[in-house]
């Protein structure tokens, strides 16, 4: 809100320069955005908090200065005015919905001379931002950047049957306000109305018929207290945002109504001449109640820290107009002024204290240590994770958490969120930002492809990314959805980088495959397991599901399907994962145990056959391992063949067995003898010859 | 006598041992001396030299040369010249020995220097290594602000990010009408669920689960109604902490983010609380700190004024206490909450926060 230096001397008679005023204030919580110099005065651009409409205004924010400089708040003078008739015999004012409007004063002006405004006034308001209008507009407008109360001026004549109604809209119902714009109206809004029809929008804006014109010579000043939840309500709803409803919203003083109204009218006399009621019809059937409030004075040390003398305590408190009394030395009763809608309680008023005795002097020190810090155990082991990934060249990727919902059965969910109905399982929101993205994410997936796409589409052809985040879905128990942290991964391109001396090799399976392995092997979760399996958005043939150890399990991995590629507009192999964190999070730790050292060389024995190219190296693994061949320490992977010299439908395996004993060196023959018996087994099993 | 008759004279034989050897040695004399000419020879003529000159030792000094038959013939020469012919032939044989390792060692040490010479390599290629990928920046912030807040006895705690109404708003003294429940700011599922929009919400989580006392900080996601621009985000992370324990004060609220505030940008840093409204405190401050790029002279970052805004902050309003169970005329506390994302745009000098979830590996490349 802009303040005017001179206007504010005028009303608190301060002896700060406006830099001096900008510091002072700031640190009484009414930060100064900046000071502005302007022909001779100087325009302060206050951030008032939204607790404080009381400081929407020259009189409240001089009111503040008053505390600083333990001055004076001067009341505006204005000429009294000569007065004649009674304003019930040429208007009523009825409240119907008192619930919404609980005071409601008017006054009528006759015989004003409308005209532009004085020069000093025209000059006042535009400082401040305000566009002039009118004599009558703009001393409305005045009188509410001067004392905070919005008021407004009705054509007396335009009003039918001479009647002020204030009652909520009937439906279908419109006004037309004064910008112009036709407002449908609905029972949820008040509005001021005359015999027929609404003439204003309560609290907001008024209406074009009953606008003041060159014609104009009777007016009515309507000076009110309004509900702010419901001018909020009907502001918000219709889009409006004035200089009347921002005050009467966040909380306007009741108890000021007439004040204000009072110095319009004699501002009205004194620039448009006309002669005023001598009377005001308020009508304001139920007075609100006046709060108070038991402070504890030592409150103020026991929250702050702060020793404040009770004599300083008192003239701060004084000095914001809140009146307090002694009930003991221990216990004051405070009762705050009208307009200091925000103080309810103890607190409140020890924050007055302190703001006002400055926090500057508040000490600082750190709370005695008594506890003993710690990470969430999660975090460490997403740390692990994190780092790990980042050593084998994966980026971070951070993305928002709502998609559109186009991808909504793109994607293979986790196995969590993979249910049959999984079109009513998303998480949606009522009112998005970004258009179309309506779904919290239930995957990642996404997001890296999005973000794969931005980096390709800047000339970047290898890129590997990595994910971690929560994804969404209903809940099949309890109010809440079902949040999973989960990790995805995302590789295309070169697979070793930044090393002229080696040919380049392309990202395939194995590349995102081990990098998975890796990550989680950091966190030592147990092994991971990899079948073949279908996945929506993955290349069927190239495709798995990861599961954990017992066999739960936790996400997809593949290369991804021609079709998803294709709408992304990706030239390349794209390989993604991923998994479940939660659930792999919650799998127990591996304990690390020790195994002796061997204590005799082991023969190694490497065989190479032909088994069917649908066989895999678990199947194998796992036969050979049933077949428990004595001193038999398990068999690795040499390499895989296929191609040239090899019929189409089979490939060559190249498996390296290790034979080794606890309590002798084994000899040559035994090792055989063994190793012959094994390829036999796996010949007969899996019909396949030796290559 | 008859026998040695035939025989040529064994001395004649050494002297022509001597000659053929002189004979052949002389392209190899080059080599040899103060002045040796190997410096002009390239690294293969070198080898090739140095072969030549191994052939021309087993030559004449070999197991079948005319030398070593005359050494061992020396106990059938004649008694009295004996001594005579087993000098000279000694004295012949070290010339030739000496005459060899000269030149071979010539040979030897240019031939090594020529190759070390070959073999040096340009340190200054580059080093072969994989791609190393890079943490993002909000990940590295927030992995110190844990750090420091674990030494300083806090808990890391977080909670859900899709919230009711009573953790987002309620518990946290949010009155019902409060602009901020507007469906304007705060983001709604369908049903009727809020995202939540500060991570105070895991300040009561944190109290309902741990009661008092109770140190934690909540580091996290929260979400709010803002339009994207260089900024705004209508997601970013946020770091709330929370300290309840009895005869907490304001002085403690100010010491603990001075100390942060230093430890993430410098020991000088300054801190000021400036008066504020929050719901949830009272109470209420804002917190600043002294420009950590002009100190306090003013400049760009700081807007000329020489202080930065970070956050807020204030004493946990009794109401929020009493929603999450505490007695607040046992327990007093403070929280305090900034953005993350703020305070890695203010660090790094990022001109467009935006660039923190476009994930372009040209940006998070620039952080380690």
């Amino acid at each position: 809100m802009l303040i005017s230096y001179n206007w504010l001397r005028e009303l608190s008679g301060t002896t700060l320069t406006p830099l001096e005023l900008r510091e002072r204030l700031t640190m009484v919580g009414l930060a100064i955005d900046g000071v502005e110099e302007k022909d001779g005065d100087s325009v302060l651009d206050v951030e008032v908090p939204s607790n404080r409409p009381d400081c929407l205004s020259h009189v409240g924010i001089a009111r503040e200065v008053a505390v600083i400089e333990s001055g004076k708040v001067r009341p505006p003078s204005s000429k009294p005015v000569r007065a004649e008739g009674r304003a019930t015999d040429l208007t009523s004012v009825e409240i119907r919905d008192t619930d919404l409007c609980p005071r409601y004063a008017a006054r009528l002006v006759c015989g004003v001379k409308i005209a532009p405004s004085p020069a000093w006034l025209a000059k006042q308001l535009e400082e401040i931002g305000q566009r002039p209008i009118n004599n009558i507009a703009d001393i409305t407008n005045y009188v509410l950047h001067e004392q905070g109360q919005p008021l407004h001026a009705f054509d007396s004549a335009k009003l039918g049957g001479q009647r002020i109604v204030v009652r909520r809209a009937t439906p279908g119902e419109k006004l037309k306000t004064l910008d112009g714009v036709e407002r449908p109206l609905d029972a949820d809004m008040l509005v001021i109305a005359d015999a027929e029809r609404p003439v204003a929008l309560a609290g907001i804006m008024g209406g074009e018929d009953s606008e003041i014109s060159i014609q104009t010579t009777d007016v009515l000043i309507e000076s009110a207290y309004f509900n702010p939840d419901s001018v909020r309500r009907t502001a918000r709803k219709l889009g409006m945002d004035t200089e009347a409803s921002r005050r009467f919203e966040r909380g306007a003083d009741y108890e000021n109504v007439l004040r204000a109204q009072n110095r319009c009218v004699e501002l009205i006399c004194e620039i448009a001449g006309g002669v005023a009621t001598e009377d005001t019809i308020d009508v304001y059937p139920s007075p609100m109640p006046s709060r108070r409030i038991a402070f504890r004075p030592a409150r103020v040390e026991n929250l702050t820290s702060l020793s404040v003398a009770e004599t300083d305590m008192k003239s701060i408190l004084t000095g914001l107009g809140i009146v307090h009394t002694e009930e003991s030395h221990a216990v004051w009763k405070c009762v705050p002024p009208t307009w200091r809608i925000d103080i309810e309680r103890e607190e409140d008023l020890v924050e007055e204290i302190a703001r006002h005795f400055g926090y500057d002097k508040i000490d600082s020190e750190l709370p005695p240590s008594n506890q003993s810090g710690e990470h969430q155990p999660r975090e460490l082991r997403i740390r692990k994770l994190r780092r790990t990934l980042q050593i084998l060249g994966f980026d971070e990727a951070i993305n928002f958490s709502f998609i559109e919902a186009v991808h909504d059965n793109q994607f293979e969910l986790i196995p969590e969120f993979n249910t049959e109905d999984s079109k009513h399982a998303f998480i949606t929101l009522k009112n998005p930002i970004i258009e179309n993205e309506v779904r919290m994410r239930p995957t990642l997936i996404p997001g890296v492809l999005n973000s794969l796409r931005h980096n390709l589409n800047h000339g970047v052809r290898s890129c590997r990314l990595f994910e971690t985040g929560r994804i969404f879905a209903k809940s099949d128990s309890g109010e809440l959805p079902n949040e999973r942290e989960a990790l995805s991964l995302i590789a295309t391109g070169g697979a070793s980088e930044e090393n002229r001396a080696q040919a380049p090799r392309e990202t395939d399976f194995y590349d995102l495959k081990g990098s998975l392995e890796a990550a989680l092997a950091a966190m030592n979760r147990g092994p991971l397991r990899f079948t073949k399996a279908q996945a929506k958005h993955l290349r069927e043939g190239q495709s798995a599901m990861i599961l954990l150890a017992d066999g739960t399990p936790i996400g997809s991995l593949g290369r991804l399907a021609e079709s998803v590629s294709d709408a992304y507009k990706f030239r390349q192999p794209v390989y993604v994962a991923e998994l479940d964190l939660t659930r792999l999070l919650a799998a127990e730790e591996l304990p690390v145990q020790y195994e002796p050292l061997p204590r005799y060389p082991s023969v190694v024995r490497d065989l190479t056959i032909l088994v069917g190219r649908q066989i895999t190296l678990e199947e194998l693994l796992r036969t050979i391992e049933e077949q428990q061949v004595d001193d038999c320490r398990g068999a690795q992977l040499v390499g895989t063949y296929e191609g040239a010299n090899i019929p189409e439908d089979r490939r060559a395996v190249t498996l390296r067995i290790e034979y080794r004993s606890d309590e002798r060196t084994l000899r040559d023959e035994e090792v055989e003898e063994r190793h012959r018996g094994l390829i036999d087994s796996l010949l007969r099993q899996y019909s396949a010859q030796l290559h | 006598m008859a026998e040695s008759q035939s025989q040529e004279d064994p001395r004649t034989q050494v002297e022509a041992a001597s000659k053929a050897f002189e004979h052949e040695f002389e392209r190899f004399a080059r080599f040899t001396g103060q002045y040796a000419a190997v410096q002009g020879l390239t690294l293969d003529q070198a080898e090739s030299e140095e072969r030549a000159l191994a052939e021309l030792r087993t030559r004449h000094l070999g197991k079948k040369s005319v030398l070593v038959n005359c050494k061992k013939s020396i106990g059938r020469v004649a008694t009295e010249g004996r001594a005579a012919f087993g000098q000279l032939v000694q004295s012949r044989e070290a010339e030739i020995v000496s005459a060899i390792e000269q030149a071979e060692s010539k040979l030897k040490d240019h031939i090594q220097s020529a190759r070390t010479q070959r073999e040096s390599i340009d340190v200054t290629l580059p080093g072969r290594r994989p791609r190393r990928g890079h943490l993002h920046p909000i990940t590295l912030v927030r992995e110190r602000l844990e750090d420091i807040f674990v030494a300083l006895g806090y808990a890391i705690e977080d909670d859900c990010e899709i919230e009711t109404d009573f953790y987002n708003f309620d518990a946290l003294n949010i009155p019902p009408n409060h602009p901020a429940r507007a469906s304007q700011d705060t983001f709604y599922t369908t049903e009727g669920l809020a995202l939540r929009s500060q991570t105070s919400t895991v300040q009561i989580h944190a109290m309902q689960r741990r009661g008092a006392p109770v140190r934690m900080i909540a580091p996290g996601r929260v979400f709010r109604r803002d339009t994207p621009d260089p900024t705004h985000n209508p997601m970013f992370f946020q770091v709330e902490g929370l300290c309840v324990d009895r005869g907490i004060s304001m002085a403690h609220l100010k010491g603990t983010v001075a100390e942060l505030l230093r430890r993430m940008f410098g020991s000088k840093t300054v801190t000021r609380f400036r008066p504020s409204y929050f719901p949830f405190t009272e109470p209420s401050a804002e917190f600043d700190f002294s420009c950590f790029k002009c100190g306090g002279l003013g400049c760009r970052i700081c807007k000329n004024s020489g202080w930065i805004e970070l956050g807020g902050s204030g004493m946990v309003h009794p109401n929020v206490l009493r929603a999450a169970g505490v007695d607040p005329e046992e327990f007093s506390g403070f929280a305090f909450g900034f953005g993350i994302d703020r305070m890695v745009g203010l660090m790094y000098e990022l001109d467009d926060i935006r660039l923190l979830f476009e994930n372009d590996v040209r940006f998070l490349e620039q952080f380690e």
